[in-house]
């Protein structure tokens, strides 16, 4: 088998080690991920998924094991040294983007991620045209508006800006942390149907957050389920695809958590009732 | 009247215009606190006034001060990264240590600089107002040069990682760029500015005092918040941030040569730069909601009209000093 794109070996991470708040966030994650493979991670609220995503992306440090990125462990490298291999999205709009800037500001700060920041200009017409290009393809008119602040633009604007500039370098590994939570259901379809689409073209390694199942088992090409800062079950492929949203909900309450998706309900009831 | 209150305004004024630029850089884009500038100036200016006093070209002696304004920004990162002190703290504190290092620099609290050549020399002899209008001019050259300088650089690269860096370190840091880098780097222009604004002011006043420093921050932020009450730049529209700068610390001054003209006298003009500071905020806070009821704008308003989220909190004072 080729070198793994991103591989966990043993990784634990405690938060205030030595206080009364100790918690244990992630206990011994393995995890292997080949080239442009494209995961979803399922699990209760505190199971330790957004933790593997910090872990992942650098943003924290684990208390033991080795992180490795395309067989260069990078278990010391802080986040802004891996962004140049790691694109990430965060649960919140806000989070992704700078309000204070204008648009194409925004999209070329990430057209320089992973590369020295120079003395050249960071606009050129060439730069320009293309990041433009780039915009109209979300549909959202946004093109027109390069020079506005994108603290303008509604919570769906922004996650979809998000996503345009995490793949404006062609990242080897593409982190999406709940990324559609907080967006109505028409435009987390909207943004779902990019992130496929993005995805695809640049056939880069995913890890999916999320708590809706549907998305889960629709998306990817593997279901992770996560519980008290383990992977509890790792389903490839073939399994996924003979699962209801019901099984998988199974799979997550057997390990004794409550799940958390509130949409759940309705959710089930959509998708059980035909049968 | 009229006339020499402008003149003055502007020879007093524009030495200051590179050190309010620094209190923009840290205040509007880094969205923190620096009183490290206070040192800086006093620093960069007395280092400048031995080294013109002792017959070396001003222009090297600028030069040379500006570099000690840019060491104590480097040291002022150096304490609030190595000891995790706030910057508000860390330059509290290079503040009070750069009053003892200026102090040695001079020797003696004032040193003055009469008969050296300074930048000015060539322009001296001419009679009263014509020398000052001529001052202003070399000032105003000097000024506008580094105001369309520092605009250039926020369109680089490196400059865009700088804006973007202060309201949002998370998505900064997720583009690849060092948030700690980017306060240093911050810190360190901040106080070359600052140090060279020093530079310009004691070649324009004749001398070097331990004390010049003192009150050059809160009247930064005086500037800054009238500057940005009048042109509000978006953290894209460089030009914008130039000319508030530079409207801003006019008129700043405008309104202080004003109050001594019209007789206050000079120990009350601390009182007048506290006023000022208030009144600009009281003015972005209550004035300009007020007025647009009647439909008159102040463009420093519309966009705090929407009730701001956390995530976008722009207000023009930050609340809590970020800290990485
Ligand atoms: N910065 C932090 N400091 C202390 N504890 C933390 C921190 N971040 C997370 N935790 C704790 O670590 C555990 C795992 O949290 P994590 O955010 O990884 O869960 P999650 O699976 O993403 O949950 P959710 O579905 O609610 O997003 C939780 O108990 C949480 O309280
Ligand atoms: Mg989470």
């Amino acid at each position: 088998m080729a070198e793994p794109m991103l591989r966990l070996d043993d990784v634990r991470l405690v938060y205030n080690r030595g206080r009364v708040d100790e918690v244990h966030a992630l206990r011994g994650v393995e995890l292997s991920l080949q080239p442009g493979e494209f995961v979803t991670v399922v699990g209760s609220n505190g199971a330790g998924k957004s933790s593997a995503v910090q872990v992942i992306s650098g943003g924290a440090r684990p208390s033991s094991g080795r992180v490795r990125l395309n067989g260069v462990d990078v278990t010391n490298w802080p986040d802004y040294r891996r962004a140049g291999l790691v694109a990430r999205v965060f649960d919140d709009p806000r989070i992704g983007s700078a309000p204070e800037l204008s648009i194409e500001d925004n999209l070329a700060l990430a057209l320089d991620r992973g590369r020295r920041r120079t003395l050249r200009f960071a606009l050129s017409g060439a730069r320009r045209r293309l990041l433009r290009e780039r915009v109209a393809r979300l549909g959202l008119g946004l093109e027109d508006r390069l020079h506005d602040r994108v603290g303008l633009l509604s919570a769906g604007q922004r996650q979809s800006l998000t996503m345009i500039m995490a793949g404006l370098t062609a990242p080897r590994v593409l982190l999406l942390d709940e990324h559609l939570a907080a967006l109505d259901p028409a435009t987390a379809q909207r943004v779902l149907a990019l992130t496929a689409e993005l995805v695809t073209e640049m056939g880069c390694t995913t890890v999916m957050v999320t708590h809706n199942m549907d998305h889960a088992l629709r998306m990817g090409d593997r279901l992770l389920v996560m519980s008290r800062g383990r992977i509890i079950h790792d389903i490839p492929h073939a399994g996924k695809s003979g699962l209801t949203v019901a099984g998988v909900v199974d799979l997550i309450t057997g390990s004794g958590d409550v799940v958390s998706d509130r949409s759940l309900l309705a959710d089930l009831e959509t998708q059980e009732a035909p049968k | 009247m009229l006339e020499n209150i402008l003149i003055d305004a502007l020879v007093t004024g524009l030495p200051l215009i590179p050190v309010f630029l620094g209190v923009y850089i840290v205040l509007r884009i880094r969205e923190d606190f620096d009183l490290t500038v206070e040192g800086s100036f006093a620093l960069g200016g007395s280092v400048a006034a031995i080294m013109i006093a002792a017959g070396i070209p001003p222009a090297l002696a600028m030069l040379a001060g500006a570099a000690s304004g840019a060491t104590a920004g480097l040291v002022t990162t150096l304490l609030s990264l190595a000891l995790r002190l706030p910057v508000l703290l860390a330059g509290l504190v290079m503040n009070m240590a750069l009053f003892s290092i200026t102090l040695r620099v001079l020797g003696m609290p004032t040193v003055s600089l009469s008969g050296a050549t300074t930048i000015f020399t060539a322009i001296a002899p001419a009679p009263g107002r014509a020398a000052d209008l001529a001052t202003s001019l070399v000032l105003a050259l000097i000024v506008v040069a580094i105001l369309t300088a520092f605009a250039v650089f926020l369109k680089t690269r490196l400059g865009l990682a700088l804006r973007a860096s202060g309201v949002n370190a998370r998505m900064v840091r997720s583009q690849g760029v060092s948030d700690r880098g980017m306060l240093a780097l911050s810190l360190i222009m901040s106080n070359a500015l600052s140090a060279f604004g020093g530079t310009l002011m004691v070649q324009m006043q004749g001398y070097a005092d331990v004390n010049m420093g003192s009150g050059i921050f809160v009247a930064g932020v005086g500037a800054v918040l009238l500057g940005v009450l009048f042109v509000n730049p978006s953290g894209s529209q460089v030009i914008r941030i130039a000319v508030a700068v530079l409207l801003g610390g006019l008129l700043y001054r405008l309104i202080l040569v004003a109050a001594l003209r019209f007789g206050l006298p000079a120990g009350d003009l601390r009182g007048v730069t506290a006023l000022t500071l208030v009144v600009a905020v009281a003015a972005q806070a209550y004035l300009a909601p007020a007025l647009d009821r009647y439909g008159i704008r102040l463009r420093g308003w519309r966009r705090r009209a929407r009730p701001s989220s956390p995530g976008e909190s722009h207000g023009v004072i930050p609340m809590e000093a970020s800290h990485g």
